[in-house]
Order: C-alpha cells, then structure tokens, then sequence
C-alpha cells in the first residue's frame, strides 16, 4: 500500500519534472519548426513568418543538400563504430580489469586531455601531423614512409578528428554500462564453465545493452549534427551538413532556410536511426532467440523499464 | 485596517500638510515605500537603467569604465593599458568570433547589450545602420581625425564617416611555395590554373562565400557584387567544376596557421595573416606573396559606437586615442595591417617593420582593390559555396 | 550503504580468514587477456594525452605563433600577467563549467531516474526531444536562446538572466542535461527495483530510499555524468558566444576569436596552466579520500562501482 501510494505520488512528480524538463530543449526546437514556415524579408533582415509556407523545404531539398549529407552519413557512422572500437575496451578494461580504488582517477584521466580548449587541441594535432613536423621525419628516417606525412586534409584526417574529441562520450557510457554488470553475475558464469567469450556475449553483453545505446547515440547524434570537428583536420573531406545549417544561420541570415534544412536533418537522422536500430534487431534475433529460457510462468517483479530488446527474461 | 496607535510623523512644508494628511494613511505609505522599495532593488540589479534614453557624448567628464567589443588580439595592449593610465576609464576587451554575432547579439539586446566600442567590418555597416545599432560619433570629440589618411576614410558604406572610423583594413591575395610551383604567379587566372596543376590537392581557399565567389568575379574583372544570375552562374560552373575537385582545404586564416607547417603549396589569404606566416616560416624565400591582379578585395574594420552605449564619453576619448601617430603605429606593430594613418610608410621603415610591401601598398594597386557590397546575390553566393564545398569533399 | 554482492561478502572474509601467514586460496591470475586490455588502456590513453603534451611543450615558445617553435623560455607564460582578458575569459569559463555541471547533473539524475523507475511512453517522446536538441547545430540552440534569455531578462524583469555567468551556465547545460539523464537511466534501467522496495519495507521514508539506495546505485552515473557534463560546458563555443555579455567572454569564444589574428603562444600557457591545476584538484580529491580513511575509500569505490 505505501508502495503504491509512494509509486503514485512518484510518478505524478515525475510527469511533472519531464515537463519543466523538457521546457529548455522543446525552445529551440519549436522556434526551429515555426522559423522553417517563414521566410527572408529583404537582404538585411533573418526571417519573418507573417506568410507561412512550405517554400523553404523545396529550397532546401536540392542535390548540395543530399550529396552533403552522405558525407555526413559516412563520417558519422564509420566515426560512432571506431569509436565503439577502441573506447570499448578500455570501457571494459577500466570496469573489469583496474583496481576499484584506481577506477576513479581512470575516468578523470580519460576526461583531463579535453578540458584543454578543442581549437587548441587541433594545433597540437596539426603539429604532430605536419608533412615537415617530427613525425613525418621520424617516420621517414624508420623507413615506415617514403615521402612527407601525407595524413592531413584526408579522409582518415577526418576520422582521426572525430574519433579523438568523441572517444569520452563512448567511453564513459560505456564504462558506466559495464560496471552495471558487476562481477557476481560473471564470476557465477565463470563458474558454471562458461569462458571468457561465451561470458562476454552471453552474460555482460546483454546486461550492459542499455549502456551501448547510449554511448552509440550519443556519439553519433551530436557527431552528425557537428561540421567542425570534421572539417580541422580532414579540410574539404569533413564537409558535413551542419555546416550548411550554420552557414544559412551565419553569412547568409536566412533563417527561415536554415531552419527548414534544421527540420530536415533532424527527420533524416530520426530516419537513419530508425534503419540502424532494425538492422541490430534483426541482427541479434538469433541471439536472442538462443538465450531465451523461460523456467515456469514469468514471476511478477516490480515495474521496470522493459527495453527495447527485452534481453533481461534471458540468461541463466 | 486598525487605527495606528502611534501617529506617524512627517516633516513637510505646512503648504503640504493639509495635502499629505489627506492623501497618505500609514497603509498607504507602506505599500508605496514597498513599492518604492521593490522598485529600487529591481533598478539596482538591472544593469544599465533599461528605458532610459542613452547618454549623448557632449565633452564632458569621461566616466571610469569602457566596454569594447572587437575581435581579440585586435588591440595593442600598451595602448589599452596607456589610455587607462592617461585618462582614467578601466577597458573591459570582450571578443567576438564573427560579425553576424555581433549583429545578431545587437539586435537581440535591443540597446541594452552593454557594449560601448564595437569594431564591425565595413560591409556590415550599412545593415548595421539601418537597423539603428550604431549611434552617430560626435566628430568634435575626435580631433585626431586629421591624422588618418584620406583615402581610407568616406568609404562607400559610411561616406562622410558618421558612423565609423577605419580601425585596420587589408585585402585578400594569395601565397605559393617557389618549390613547388616554379613559375611566376602574378593574377587570380594565374591562381586557378595553378590550382588544377601543380597545386592540385594542396591548395586551400577561404572559408568565405565572399573569398571563394569573388576570386572568380576578381579574376575575370567582373563587378564582384553584381546580381546578374548568368554572371553568377558562370562562377558557379567554373568554381564546382574546375576548381573545387582541386581544393584541400577551406581556411580563412590559412596564412599563420599552415605556411610555417608547409602543408599547402597555394593558399588564399589575408595580407597581414601571409605576412606573419611568411615572417614566422624557417625558410621565407620559399614563399611568394602575391597581390593579385586584376581585381581584388578591400576590407576594413572599424570603430563604431553601439546605440545605447553606457559610456559615450569614454569611448570617443578612446577612438580618439588610438588615432593618434605613436598609438596608430604600436597598433600597426602589433596588428600588422595597415591602420589607415597619414604618413606611416616612413615611420614604419624607421621602426624597422619588416615586409612593408604587404601593408604598404601603391595608389595603382589600391585602385584595384574594391570594396564588398551586400545584396540580394547573397543567397545565391552561399548556394554556389555550399556546392563548392560538397564537390571538394566529394 | 554500499552494495556487495553475496560473493564478495564470501571472499572478503576468506581474505580475511586467510590473512595470518596462511598462503590465499585464490592468486591472482594475470592472463593474457589482461594484460592485453592494460596494453591497449595506456595506448588510448597515450592517444588521448599525445596533443596534450605536445601543447604543454610549445606553451614554453618564445616566438610570435603558437604553432612555430622559436625557442625555450617563459615569456608565454610572463604575458599572461599584462593580459586580463585573458585572465577573465579563463575565470569565466572555469565557474560558468562548474555552475552548468552542478546544474546538468542535479536535473539529469532526476530525469535519468524518473526514466529509468517509472517508465512509461513519455520516456521515449522525451528522450526523442532531448536528442533532437543534440542533433541540431549549436547555432541553432544559440540564436534560440539568446532572444528567450533577452526576453526572460528585459521584457520579464527577471535581472539575474543579464547575469553573464547565469546565461552562460544555462546556455551550456542544456545539451549536458540530456547527456547526465542518459547515463544515469543507462545505469538503473533494468535493474529490479527490488531494493527500494525492501528499503520501503523496512520503513525508510521515499526520501530515505531515495538517498541512500536509489542515488547510491545510481552514484557512478552521477559521478562520470558531472565529469562529462563538466567537460562539454568548459568547451561550449557558439551558445556562449551569443549569451555572453559584456565583461564574460569565455575562453574557448576568445580563442576563436584570436584565430583571425594567428594564435600567440599565451594560448598554450593557459592550457598548460588549466591542465596543471585540474591535476592538482584531482590529486587533492585522491588524498582527501585516502586520509580520511576507510568510510571515505568506501564511499570512493561506491562512487566508482566497486
């Protein structure tokens, strides 16, 4: 009875907290999808929305726009899965393999790099990558080159930029997501006979599930709607559709464009994400399907949070 | 309400007895004086006094404090900190990272931003004018007036210069490396080919519609500005087509950062920023400058007062300051672009500047520099830069 | 309260039982694996620091760019000291990070348990929104913000949001907020809500419950949540550049700015002096905890999942 009384008044509060939460956010986007029916009045003025239309998102879907947004597609998924590479296990590393007592200073360490100013972080990358700096030279003199470090303003620049300033955002989720598993279940594995692949796919995978998806989208959000970090390193390659968003905000104060462009990378995002989580669905059914075991009727547990793939009515 | 039991006393005229007797209970004065209060406290907080009409500079005592808004490093700090030793007013620097920022931050705050000073560039100000952002300088306040060049004042955007002064102004050129194209480079046609030969794959353009656009207007000696969609449809084909598969990189300020590192063999830029990348390079001689022909840009930055500036006083004593000779050359020192002053080519030679020929330039060469006009072709020329930019990612 | 399982229970006291002189029952095995995975933690992490270092390095350049060694000497760092721009843009940015962490972290581990205890279809309306907030180029939420803080401050009367600090740390929180909230319900979501209801039963008032089971199982979100929240404020660029106001540019604005003139080696000095002084914080943080003993080295492994 206390709990139902308390899990009432709970959820009424917590209604009421997404609400004033989600005030903040819904601004922008509001004023974005309102914007996106206006138009530019006049070369010095940035919208005005007395005659609403549509005329701006036939503006802004043009070959520029979907040409651009393939680049970004490709940066943004190849970037979120090396990222997911390498922050992974060093995720798994810091949760499993440290000393709880280090686990702390690990996640500071893993953040200190990035309390330096980003454009400052790019000069010391840009120092390093230099065609006449001393890696070049060094790797000249080895042999493991034979002309000037040729690293910069490529394809692999950008991903080199992106995945260094997006490697936090993977990692502490993760790490986070890891932890969560905490070592009884696993150790219980290990002693049922199960190495140390099968425990990983078959124990602390699924349990960090929750974990993965939000290290995974949050890196790959934020990144697609970034055109900087792309561009420091990788020059004209890291050409990324935010940057056309910006452009119409900045130089050529149409916000009306801008805004509708806005919408439409928000919609083709949502879209994308929408792709990526059925093929992962589809992926993991066999997994799944493999896992699941069911001993006797579903006990009545207290509400939780089903997830998506309700992986947890699985192991053991 | 009860009666109070103690009678309140007040100290008044004894024309206004009668008159306060009548019109003020002690219920009354309460809540006016909570009012009185209230209203008092909310004033103190809120800074500036909003509604009132903003201070005229008229001469008289400069106040202590100044805001002014420019990009950062923009000012020599021997003359900041001079001016506060001299005349007294404590300078607040905040920066800016581009223009439309500032505009858009001036529009917002609708007179109330706090700014005094803010440096815009040239071809911002007419918008700037008539969207009443700017107030009208007191040309009395500013005597030194006299010692800026003629030439670089009554610009098209300001022509009697009530809004404006020239702070620094520069132009866009581009510089190669002699090693890698030996050849002689002297126009924008020149930069091109280029650009789709020996260049190819290490070139970088500015990250500018006005830069990437008007090189094709200034190579073809076109009307920069013009709004003539054939004309602007003959820089789009040219520049996504021939150009855009070459370019490496989009840097405003490719100048400082990357000639030093040698990454690129051609690179557009500014006149100041290829000069302090030449000068810092370990090896100058093997980079060229070029003021290309027959057409290219000038830009200036300029001091202007924000309407509603807290401090009208100080900032004109302030303007005022920084045009004086031994203030306009510590600025070109330390800037290293020309401040517009009279005169300063010798002064420069005599304090040693190194590269005048970059700051410096002849009647015949300002002649081919012209300034940038904002029109309707704006959205036009993002367009044709958005696409640019795709086709060199491509 | 810490958490520990039924098996650690056990080998704590097989530790301890085993202690006098006996030899321990379980050694510890280095396997290949784990020495695989330290490897690869101090590659990334070199990865990671290699920058760094290398800034730390050119913030000792006597020369006028940042990025061009000239020679080795402390000028870089004597210029600061003739600069108060400089030194304010640093001070700005430090407070307004710490103000907009605190902020994201409070409202995001309310949101994250709220999501992750009592779940239901608003969770996914609302962390669609939060999401598309993330998605949308900064400048976005910059040109947004600004008139609402403008209107918020002018027209409403509201003076504190002419307050640079306040616009800024509202400003930054916002995308920081959504990354805390994630986390935070990542790590309770799933998780039977068995304890809290036990803490119920045994008469512990919500509040209680809260405190003591929900946020304690929540702490490392929390903790790695503010840390990340801490980082994203410190380096918000765009938003910052349209809220500020007079007398608070902070310091990632400034750079920016100072991009436009070529970066002196200042820059690097003060990167190099905020690096030293966050490791200095951190070192104190450790010893705090080491001294104060063992609740403290509890608390601690709580805070970081052990």
């Amino acid at each position: 009875m206390r709990n139902r009384a308390t899990g009432a008044t709970k959820k009424r509060s917590s209604h009421a907290q997404a609400g004033t939460a989600s005030a903040g956010p819904t601004a922008p986007v509001a004023m974005v999808v309102w914007f996106s029916f206006g138009y530019k009045p006049g070369v010095f003025g940035t919208h005005a929305n007395d005659v609403l239309s549509f005329d701006r998102y036939v503006e802004a879907i043009s070959p520029t726009f979907f040409a651009t947004f393939q680049n970004t597609l490709w940066v943004g998924i190849i970037g979120t899965v090396l990222c997911f590479a390498i922050g992974a296990p060093v995720a798994y590393w810091m949760a499993f393999k440290v000393k709880p007592q280090r686990r702390g200073i690990l996640i500071a360490l893993v953040l200190v790099p990035f309390w330096t100013n980003f454009l400052v972080r790019t000069i010391g990358w840009q120092v390093i990558l230099a065609p006449e700096g001393w890696l070049s030279t060094v790797l000249q003199g080895i042999g493991v080159l034979d002309g000037p470090l040729e690293l910069l303003y490529t394809r692999a620049a950008v991903i080199i930029g992106v995945v260094y300033n997006y490697l936090p955002l993977m990692v502490l989720p993760l790490f986070v997501a890891f932890d969560r598993v905490g070592p009884a279940l696993r150790e219980a594995s290990k002693d049922l006979g199960a190495g140390k692949i099968v425990t990983f796919f078959r124990v602390t995978l699924p349990l960090s599930q929750p974990g993965i998806i939000a290290g995974v989208l949050l890196v790959f959000i934020p990144l697609m709607g970034d055109y900087i970090t792309a561009t420091v390193l990788g020059g004209a390659k890291g050409n990324m559709v935010g940057q056309l968003v910006a452009g119409q905000f900045q130089t050529a104060q149409n916000w009306a464009l801008g805004s509708a462009m806005a919408v439409l990378l928000m919609l083709l995002i949502m879209v994308a994400i929408g792709v990526s989580a059925v093929i992962i669905w589809l992926v993991a059914l066999p997994f799944r399907s493999r896992n699941r075991l069911v001993l006797g009727p579903a006990p009545e547990t207290a509400k939780t949070d089903a997830a998506p793939a309700a992986i947890l009515e699985a192991t053991t | 309400m009860i009666q109070p039991r103690t009678p309140l006393r007040i100290l008044a005229p004894e024309g206004a007895a009668p008159l306060i007797a009548r019109e003020l209970s002690r219920r009354r004065f309460l809540s006016l004086a909570a009012l009185a209060g209230g209203a008092t406290v909310l004033a103190a907080c809120t800074p500036g006094g909003s509604g009132a009409p903003a201070p005229q500079a008229t001469g008289g005592a400069l106040e202590d404090s100044l805001s002014v808004y420019t990009w950062a490093e923009y000012d020599a700090p021997e003359v900041v900190e001079a001016f506060s030793a001299e005349l007294g007013p404590k300078v607040t620097l905040d920066s800016y990272g581009s223009n439309e920022e500032l505009i858009a931050k001036l529009v917002a705050a609708k007179g109330t931003s706090g700014y005094d000073i803010v440096v815009p560039t040239g071809v911002f100000i007419p918008q700037m004018i008539e969207q009443g952002l700017l107030q009208k300088l007191n040309k009395d306040l500013l005597p030194n007036i006299a010692n800026m060049d003629p030439a670089f004042l009554g610009r098209a955007w300001d022509p009697s210069n009530d809004y404006s002064i020239c702070k620094a102004w520069g132009t866009t050129g581009y510089v190669y490396d002699k090693t890698v194209i030996t050849r002689e480079l002297t126009t924008w046609a020149d930069y091109f080919d280029a650009a789709q030969n020996e260049a190819s794959g290490k070139t970088a353009m500015s990250d500018d519609p006005a830069g990437v656009v008007g090189s094709y207007f200034w190579a073809n000696d076109v009307d920069w500005n013009t709004d003539d969609p054939d004309e602007l449809e003959a820089a789009r084909a040219f520049l996504v087509e021939k150009i855009a598969p070459h370019v490496a990189a989009f840097d405003s300020s490719a100048g400082a950062n990357t000639i030093p590192q040698g990454t690129h063999a051609l690179l557009m830029a500014w006149n100041g920023d290829a000069r302090l990348g030449i000068q810092e390079s370990s090896d100058p001689d093997r980079w060229q400058w070029v003021l290309p022909g027959p057409q290219t840009e000038l830009w200036m930055d300029n001091w202007a007062i924000a309407t509603g500036a807290a401090h009208p006083e100080a900032a004109h004593a302030f303007i005022n300051f920084a045009m004086a000779p031994e203030n306009q050359m510590l600025n070109l020192e330390w800037v290293g672009y020309n401040v517009g002053g009279k005169d300063m080519q010798g002064a420069a030679e005599e304090a040693e500047v190194e590269r005048l020929d970059m700051i410096f330039f002849t009647p015949e060469q300002l002649d081919s520099m012209h300034e940038q006009v904002l029109n309707d072709s704006l959205s036009t020329r993002v367009e044709i830069y958005n696409e640019v930019k795709a086709a060199a990612g491509a | 309260m810490t958490t520990q399982t039924e098996t650690e229970t056990l080998l704590q006291a097989e530790a301890r039982a085993a202690r006098p002189g006996a030899a321990p029952r379980r050694r510890p095995r280095r396997s290949w694996s784990d020495v695989a995975f330290g490897v690869w933690g101090l590659l990334v992490m070199l990865f990671l620091f290699l920058p760094i270092i290398v800034i730390v390095v050119y913030s000792f350049n006597t020369g006028r760019l940042l990025a061009v060694w000239d020679g080795f000497g402390f000028d870089a760092f004597a210029s600061i000291l003739v600069k108060p721009a400089i030194q304010n843009a640093v001070r700005v940015s430090l407070i307004t990070a710490l103000i907009a962490a605190i902020i994201a972290t409070v409202l995001g581990t309310l949101a994250g348990i709220a999501m992750a205890r009592h779940p239901g279809k608003w969770v996914w309306w609302f962390l669609g929104l939060l999401l598309l907030v993330s998605v949308t180029p900064e400048i976005v939420d910059a040109v947004a913000l600004l008139p609402f803080m403008v209107f918020l401050g002018q027209d409403l009367g509201l003076s504190m949001f002419n307050d640079g600090i306040v616009r800024l740390s509202v400003g930054s929180s916002l995308f920081a907020t959504a990354v805390v909230s994630y986390i935070v319900r990542a790590r309770l979501v799933g998780q039977d809500a068995q304890l809290e209801e036990a803490s119920a039963d045994l008469y512990a008032t919500p509040f209680t419950t809260f405190r003591r089971i929900t946020l304690a199982l929540a702490m490392p979100a929390v903790l790695a949540g503010f840390l990340l929240a801490f980082t994203l404020s410190l380096d918000n660029t765009i938003v910052a550049a349209f809220v500020q106001v007079s007398g608070t540019t902070p310091w990632p604005v400034y750079v920016l700015s100072a991009l436009r003139t070529g970066l002196r080696p200042e820059i690097a000095a003060v990167s190099t002096i905020m690096l030293l002084l966050t490791l200095v914080a951190l070192a104190l943080v450790a010893l705090v905890l080491k001294r104060a003993g063992d609740s403290a080295t509890q608390i601690a492994r709580t805070m970081t999942g052990g």
